[in-house]
């Protein structure tokens, strides 16, 4: 702010600098909102989609710029702590998805459910835990969101079921939240995500006719960045329009690279769950830039041209950032400023899960079973005993 | 596995008060040494990095031919190529196999023995292994690999169900003998809950199919030929762990190692320890331990095949 005030009352005088006042200059006012149009979605067994343009409000495109760009530092950050060997184990980044969490989240209540795949570090900020949290639980350490024994595939928090490891197996899950859901009738929805990979599993295909035929508020959303692990969809799929597969299942198809797209698809998902009108499917169209974990290089199934152009391109952050500032719903230094406090929460989070202190041993046999009184698990032999707490 | 326990228990109690050298082997497997409560964030790589065994190779064997220094992944992409050469209806197929497997068990293989041969699946074990199946019944030999044995789960309802039982009910008209499905097993240090479990006992009480765990690439390849060669469905659990780290002299000729049969690696008189895959190797250290400490005569018993277990080996040790 102050170096914005700065800037334009240089400008304005044209003289030495004189020290900015608080006030805010008349002549920088912000449009309150901007109608942007958006890409229209693919449609199967759907008369309308989603409107092809939208409102986004000063105060919103903020707080997704906030939030997409929180995503993006702390998925760089857990590269970087995971390059210095500070977490160990498997780390998959979503960073080029961003737009998909933060367009999912906005275009439901935190009432509703959700529940993901293991590239789960951005949707388990965006249902509300904070970042230091996850980094916590990406070190392992006490302060994470599961007391450091779940570590980066299994995050969990109020309405977000995880974080999980098997591939297609949260799927069937999702469905039953649903059920859970339409069993309370208190008009919530389920969003169930599963990937490109996933997409060819089994028990998918079993969810999806169980969800369509007792009509449950599911939105079964496939996050299609192209590549199962290694494997191009071409190469592993043999219609990859996704959108499609429900069959009978409604289906969009959806840009996931654009917040605004997968906001108002997301809005219209949920309005057609809530009228009770049975399960849905969208595939978001995205794109991740590392590779599929931290020890997948990412570049021996892709070209870095492709990555590079789709980052010049595509990238969710810079096209909401470009959308604003050309709307003047925000300035080039606004949105610096933003990036200098995520900088520092992410330096903060980061410092606390680097020096927070490892769980206890003790809690190593904790939460089994769910037992009372506690009973004794026998550990790598049968003289290490741990107690199990619940 | 349990017999293993005894010796080891007693000796790290009395083991516990010596310093620096015992430290190291304490620290080594089985005993509480590994869990070290953490200390000093620095320390975490360093301490990480210490495998909890030593593999111990077999002596080189003389009877196959020539051989050649090979590791765990070598020696199964060895196996895979010699079934392949002598085998035309043979075809190896599996998550990501093409470009060599994510353990390099399958290097190679494409480029010889073409894209109908070996070739890769989408993200389906329940399809994987009714795929196989299916290849099997009509008589070709079908390698299924499954990523992570972790992940064999979908597919448990077909090898127990399917593939089991096939030449029973069928009264003996049909089969599925020459599948044979191989995967990544056991734990590595860094897989947590779905990169590390050995889920052998799952299937150690179906009639029908056998199971298989190896030790070393020397016996990975005999014992792999074996089961790909054997009439009946085999499960081939390769331990993880030894891919990189167990290497050996390899012969580079097909040879096969009788299935069903267990190994002694050591004899002994006092107490008899069974074990397979990676703990054959903390095992061999325990042994060697009781021996200068306690003065306990062990015989160490290497399964092999878990199922149908070589009973009369383990009796009469």
């Amino acid at each position: 702010m102050r170096k914005m005030l700065a800037a334009v009352s240089r400008v304005l005088s044209g003289a030495a600098q004189k020290p900015a006042s608080r006030v805010l200059v008349a002549s920088r006012n912000f449009a309150n909102d901007a109608t942007f149009e958006i890409k229209k979605c693919d449609l199967h067994r759907l008369e309308e989609g989603p409107p092809v343009t939208t409102v986004l409000t000063r105060e919103d495109g903020l707080k997704y710029y906030k939030m997409m760009q929180t995503v993006r530092r702390m998925e760089l950050k857990a590269d970087q702590l995971y390059k210095q060997k500070i977490i160990r184990g498997f780390c998959h980044l979503c960073d080029g998805q961003e737009a998909c969490c933060v367009g999912l989240e906005a275009g439901i209540n935190p009432t509703d459910h959700l529940i993901t795949a293991y590239r789960a570090h951005g949707f388990t900020y965006t249902r509300g835990l904070p970042v230091r949290e996850i980094l916590a639980e990406l070190t392992g350490r006490r302060g994470g969101c599961a007391k450091g024994k779940g570590g980066s595939m299994h995050m969990y928090a109020r309405n977000f079921y995880g974080g999980n490891g098997i591939v297609g197996a949260q799927v069937p899950l999702g469905a039953g939240i649903a059920l859970a859901c339409k069993y309370n009738g208190k008009d919530e929805v389920c969003l169930t995500l599963y990937g490109d990979g996933a997409a060819n599993q089994g028990q998918i295909f079993e969810a999806y006719n169980m969800a369509a035929l007792w009509k449950l508020p599911c939105i079964f959303i496939c996050e299609n960045n192209r590549y199962g692990m290694g494997t191009s969809v071409e190469r592993a799929a043999a219609s990859t329009d996704y959108y499609k597969r429900g069959d009978f299942i409604p289906g969009l198809r959806v840009d996931g690279m654009d917040v605004l797209c997968v906001r108002e698809a997301t809005k219209f998902a949920a309005a057609h769950c809530r009228s009770g009108k049975g399960p849905i499917l969208m595939e978001l169209q995205t794109y991740r830039y590392h590779g599929h974990s931290m020890s997948d290089p990412g570049v021996s199934y892709r070209t870095r041209e492709e990555i590079q152009e789709v980052r010049s391109k595509s990238d969710p952050i810079m096209l909401l950032k470009d959308r604003m500032v050309n709307s003047n719903l925000a300035s080039v230094e606004e949105l610096k400023e933003i990036d200098v406090e995520v900088r520092k929460e992410i330096e903060d989070a980061a410092q606390f899960a680097t020096a927070d202190p490892e769980p206890p041993l003790e809690e190593l046999g904790y939460h089994i079973y769910s037992n009372d009184p506690p009973f004794e698990v026998r550990g790598a032999n049968q003289w290490i005993k741990f107690k199990s707490v619940s | 596995m349990a017999a293993e326990a005894a010796a080891a228990g007693r000796l790290w109690l009395s083991a516990c008060r010596a310093g620096g050298h015992w430290r190291r082997l304490c620290s080594a497997g089985l005993l509480r040494g590994f869990l070290q409560p953490a200390s000093a964030v620095g320390d975490a790589a360093r301490r990480r990095q210490l495998a909890h065994f030593t593999f111990q190779p077999d002596p080189e064997h003389q009877d196959y031919g020539q051989t050649q220094k090979m590791n765990l992944f070598q020696a199964v992409t060895s196996a895979l190529d010699n079934s392949l050469a002598k085998d035309p209806t043979a075809v190896i197929f599996g998550e990501d196999v093409a470009f060599g497997g994510v353990f390099r068990c399958t290097v190679g293989l494409r480029d010889k023995y073409g894209k109908d041969r070996v070739f890769n699946t989408p993200l389906c074990e329940q399809g994987i292994v009714g795929f196989g199946i299916g290849i099997a019944v009509t008589g070709a030999t079908a390698i299924a690999e499954i990523q992570f044995a972790d992940y064999i789960f979908p597919a448990f309802d077909q090898i127990v169900n399917e593939a089991a039982k096939y030449r029973y009910r069928s009264g003996d008209l049909f089969n599925c003998g020459s599948l044979t499905i191989r995967s990544p097993w056991g734990c590595v240090g860094h897989g947590a809950l779905y990169h590390s479990q050995s889920p052998e006992a799952f299937f150690a009480h179906c009639p029908g199919i056998k199971v298989v765990v190896p030790r070393s690439p020397f016996q990975a390849k005999g014992l792999l030929l074996s089961c790909i060669e054997d009439k009946n469905p085999c499960i081939f659990f390769e331990p993880k762990i030894l891919y990189r780290a167990a290497v050996e002299q390899v012969p580079v000729e097909p040879y096969n190692i009788p299935l069903s049969q267990a190994e002694i690696i050591q004899e002994g008189s006092d107490v008899t320890l069974v074990a397979w895959g990676t703990q054959v190797h903390v095992i061999r250290e325990v042994a060697s331990m009781a021996q200068e400490k306690l003065g306990v005569s062990c015989e160490v018993i290497d399964l092999r095949t878990i199922l149908p277990w070589d009973v009369d080996t383990v009796c009469k040790a």
